[in-house]
């Protein structure tokens, strides 16, 4: 717990207040994995295509995809969807312009074209869409300062920045970028605690610094980031439920399992963590009644944090579930298949 | 998707629910039918506005819409003049304002509240500021809006002084204060660029206000950030192997740093390789010269290593009778771990540490305030306080057991650290770490000049990749860890006696790198669980034949 302390008339300390805020698991919380109720909620899903959540997110439907077959590709039950109703999907979805939108009717952008690539991995079709036009487009995107904007309106993150080596490296053209400064502009955005922000100046945060050695990985960089204090920052993301949150004072959220748990096993600090205790907050999450996992214990369930819980599980080591690389958040056995390996630190 | 409750209700309740976004869904949907068939007929006027309008104040992360939306007001301002112009963009920052009220956090609201201000042929940075203040004033941490200000305080001209008294402001009336503290830590350096060594440490709050970020601050400032100057540490030649070894002040790609090797005036044309394929960035770097060049004892040379991408060289003389040669960096103890510290920021640091000890007896399980005596000792005395160090390493891991893993591996870190000094001191090649509780190992860069290493006896699980920088190692001894994995025993051209008694080496495929290491004639396995593998003493004998006294 953190204390204040002021100081009082006669020049004594006096104690505040302390408060951290988290959550408390209740003691009747699932502590189990459901994975078969998992599965049967992700197959279930979006098969009702006018529920009212469904037809909101229709403009991140690709990445909404992504993180469904994902999940059920690491439960072993990738079988259970459509894939020739998804591969069309896609293929309706690349525009003039070589990237792809969330959704027919959407504009293009650079995390769907990054979605739709992985799935494309997933399904080792890759060749349904013109790789050619992808590429372009990507290259198109990288500025004068190495980074990358999201799309033609010009918006620059390092997400961004991830999204183009990670769609890069997936087709395996890496090359086509200036590589020395899209690294530059990802290095720019190192804090004074070792994370990284989304430009230059931006406070750390667990999703960007997963983007961002997400990055440096794939573009073998690793050595340029400060891994004991950033680890220590990642570490200090552990609240005493056991859950994790994005940045200091906030509330822990199973999708943080995976963007710092991530983060943690690409520098190679991933024993930092206490294990069981994250493990247990992660199992809280599921709702054994429709299956799925939530952000906290008791809340709605989503599949973003369905695969999420079920990916951060993996890298904690469950053996049900399979072994999930951390860069790519794809199956391992995916990436064999394509020969791609990015460097982790030890 | 975030923080959605989920709420038990009666069936009537439900029906309810069912009924009321049955409707909201159709509304959405007739709405966004509308508004996608107007785009594809090429339409760009008012009624896409207002269509638009409707559905992005709700659904602000519809991105498309925006787009759209651009594509409308960029029609617009071609038949309109530029007063118009400017009332067009306004009442479009009117219209952002009220969207941001409903989601202060979409980021497709903030991206377009600056590509506005790109339009606007007269943008009032003044009246953004003020957004900026009232938006923070509700959520001090929304990153969204904090680097919206950072856009408007570079447009407009804000001074750094101007937005340091806004982050004092701030931290002032809020617990939950870390954005700011991290906005300060980016001002601060445009103020002084080059802070002078005795500067005061304004950039940290005091211990009490705000420990955690104080800890963070102390730990920047004076260890883990300790920018040493780049240059070659150490070059090691080698007459037997007819072998250059040059130590790095950080990890490099040899083949990209111009790096040139000269023998007695004459450059050499030779391949640097890194001590283990796992380290394509690595601290040191191998060359062989050319066959007979040093090889005759009666002669001497001189040799020089140039790092030409960074100005700088380091010379080695190998004498007549001498079978082997070196120079070293006579860095101090000052520069090898720590920053270089004047009378007057040791006083300064002096004064923190007395200030962290007073709060220490209030409150003796503050972790914040262990950690931060932790670093502020070793940044003062590294040596001296040893002792100290460690039994509040002990005190942090009962008082914050979540985090026991990083505080071993920390202070495993600074244990390496003060016997690295040691050796310095007492100018020698054996280094001992045993019975340390040693969970990890770290700076064996600054062990290539070792001949002799002894780990055992404490909670090692490996010999990383790293350990194949000990390019002097003649003996180890690991014997009592928990070592699983040997990969860093890679080449060692001069390994003759390993002891890894009482380990995990389970396999006889993780031995396989000891095949690498010619030299290696003792070995002892006693302890492992290895031994049950079948025929293992003929596996053995197999994998490594040099070796002649072996012990299962």
């Amino acid at each position: 717990c953190l204390s204040l302390l002021s100081e009082s008339d006669d020049g004594n300390f006096i104690l505040q207040g302390t408060q951290v805020k988290d959550v408390v698991i209740k003691p009747e919380a699932p502590n189990t994995l459901l994975l078969d109720k998992h599965a049967d909620y992700i197959a279930a899903y979006g098969s009702k295509k006018d529920d009212y959540e469904y037809t909101l997110s229709e403009y991140l439907r690709m990445s909404g995809i992504y993180w469904g077959l994902t999940v059920m590709d690491l439960m072993g039950q990738l079988s259970r969807m459509n894939r020739e109703e998804i591969i069309e999907f896609i293929k309706s979805c690349q525009h003039d312009c070589g990237g792809i939108s969330a959704s027919t009717g959407h504009d293009p952008h650079l995390l769907y074209t990054l979605s739709a690539v992985q799935i494309l991995s997933l399904y080792d079709s890759i060749n349904v869409i013109d790789v050619d036009k992808v590429v372009d487009y990507v290259k198109g995107l990288q500025q004068e300062d190495g980074s990358f904007a999201g799309d033609k309106w010009g918006e620059i993150d390092t997400r961004f920045s991830f999204c183009a080596v990670a769609t890069l490296a997936l087709l395996g053209k890496l090359d086509v970028i200036n590589m020395d400064k899209a690294v530059g502009f990802v290095l720019s955005c190192m804090n004074f605690d070792g994370g990284f922000g989304c430009r230059p100046g931006s406070e750390s945060h667990a999703g960007q610094i997963y983007c961002c050695t997400g990055f440096l990985s794939i573009t073998g960089q690793l050595h340029q980031v400060n891994a004991d204090l950033l680890g220590w920052w990642l570490c200090e993301r552990q609240l005493p439920s056991g859950g994790l949150n994005g940045r200091p004072e906030k509330l822990p959220d199973v999708c943080y399992s995976w963007w710092v748990l991530a983060s943690l096993k690409i520098i190679g600090r991933i024993h930092w963590i206490d294990k069981a205790k994250l493990r247990s907050f992660i199992l809280a999450c599921q709702d054994e009644e429709t299956g799925g996992f939530a952000d906290r214990p008791g809340d709605m369930v989503d599949p973003f944090h369905t695969l999420f819980g079920v990916a951060g599980l993996s890298l904690l080591g469950d053996e049900q579930i399979k072994p999930v690389n951390p860069v790519f958040c794809m199956p391992e056995d995916v990436l064999q298949r394509i020969g791609l390996q990015p460097d982790l630190l030890n | 998707m975030h923080g959605r409750v989920k709420v038990k209700s009666t069936a009537q309740q439900e029906e309810e629910k069912r009924k009321e976004r049955e409707k909201k869904l159709k509304a959405f949907v007739s709405a966004r039918d509308a508004v996608l068939r107007k785009r594809s007929a090429g339409e760009h006027d008012e009624e896409a506005l207002q269509l638009t309008q409707q559905l992005l104040s709700s659904n602000p992360d519809f991105a498309t819409l925006w787009n759209y939306r651009r594509e409308v007001l960029l029609q617009l301002e071609t038949s309109r003049e530029k007063d118009e112009v400017q009332k067009l963009y306004e009442s479009e920052l009117h219209f952002i304002e009220a969207c941001l009220k409903v989601n202060p956090k979409s980021y497709g609201c903030w991206h377009h509240r600056s590509w506005v201000n790109t339009r606007l042929p007269q943008p009032d940075w003044t009246r953004e500021l003020g957004l900026c203040d009232r938006c923070l004033s509700l959520d001090e941490r929304n990153f969204h809006c904090w680097d919206y200000r950072r856009v408007v305080v570079k447009e407009s001209g804000v001074s750094v002084e101007q937005e340091l008294q806004f982050t004092d402001r701030l931290i002032g009336s809020n617990f939950s204060n870390y954005s700011s503290w991290h906005y300060r830590s980016t001002l601060l350096p445009q103020l002084h660029p080059q802070p002078a060594p005795d500067s005061a440490s304004n950039t940290s709050p005091s211990p009490t206000a705000s420990p955690q970020i104080h800890s963070h601050r102390v730990c920047e400032e004076q260890l883990l950030k300790a920018e040493r100057e780049e240059m070659i540490s150490c070059v090691y030649v080698s007459r037997e192997r007819e072998r250059v070894s040059v130590a790095f002040s950080k990890p490099v790609h040899a083949q990209s740093e111009g790096l040139m090797l000269v023998l007695d005036g004459q450059p050499q044309q030779v391949e640097w390789r890194s001590t283990h394929p796992r380290l394509r960035h690595s601290p040191v770097w191998l060359c062989d010269l050319p066959p007979g060049s040093v090889s005759d004892i009666s002669n001497e040379h001189n040799l020089t290593v140039h790092w030409t991408e960074k100005y700088t060289h380091r010379d080695c003389a190998l004498y007549t009778g001498c079978a082997e040669s070196w120079c070293r960096d006579s860095a101090t103890d000052q520069e090898l771990f720590r920053s270089e510290l004047s009378v007057e920021k040791s006083s300064v640091l002096q004064a923190e540490l007395q200030s962290c000890n007073q709060l220490l007896e209030l409150e003796p399980q503050n972790k914040w305030c262990l950690l931060t005596i932790i670093l502020l000792m070793r940044a003062l005395d590294p040596l001296g306080h040893e002792k100290e160090t460690l039994a509040h390493f002990q005190t942090l891991k009962e008082v914050d057991p979540m985090r026991s893993s990083y505080y071993s591996d920390l202070c495993s870190k600074f244990l390496i650290e003060n016997t690295i000094l040691k050796m310095e001191y007492a100018e020698v090649r054996v280094f001992s770490l045993s019975n340390k509780n040693l969970t990890t190992l770290c700076h064996l860069d600054q062990l290539l000049l070792v001949t002799h290493i002894n780990l055992s006896s404490n909670q090692l699980l490996r010999l990383p990749p790293q350990f194949a920088m000990l390019q002097c190692l003649e003996v180890l001894e690991a014997d009592d860890n928990a070592i699983e994995s040997l990969e860093g025993l890679y080449h060692l051209p001069k390994l003759e006696e390993v002891s890894l008694r009482n380990n995990q080496i389970c396999k006889l495929s993780d031995l396989e790198s000891l095949a690498s290491c010619t030299k290696l004639t003792r070995l002892d396995l006693r302890g492992n669980p290895v031994h049950k593998t079948a025929n293992i003493d003929s596996e053995l004998s197999q994998l490594l034949p040099l070796v002649t006294a072996l012990s299962l």
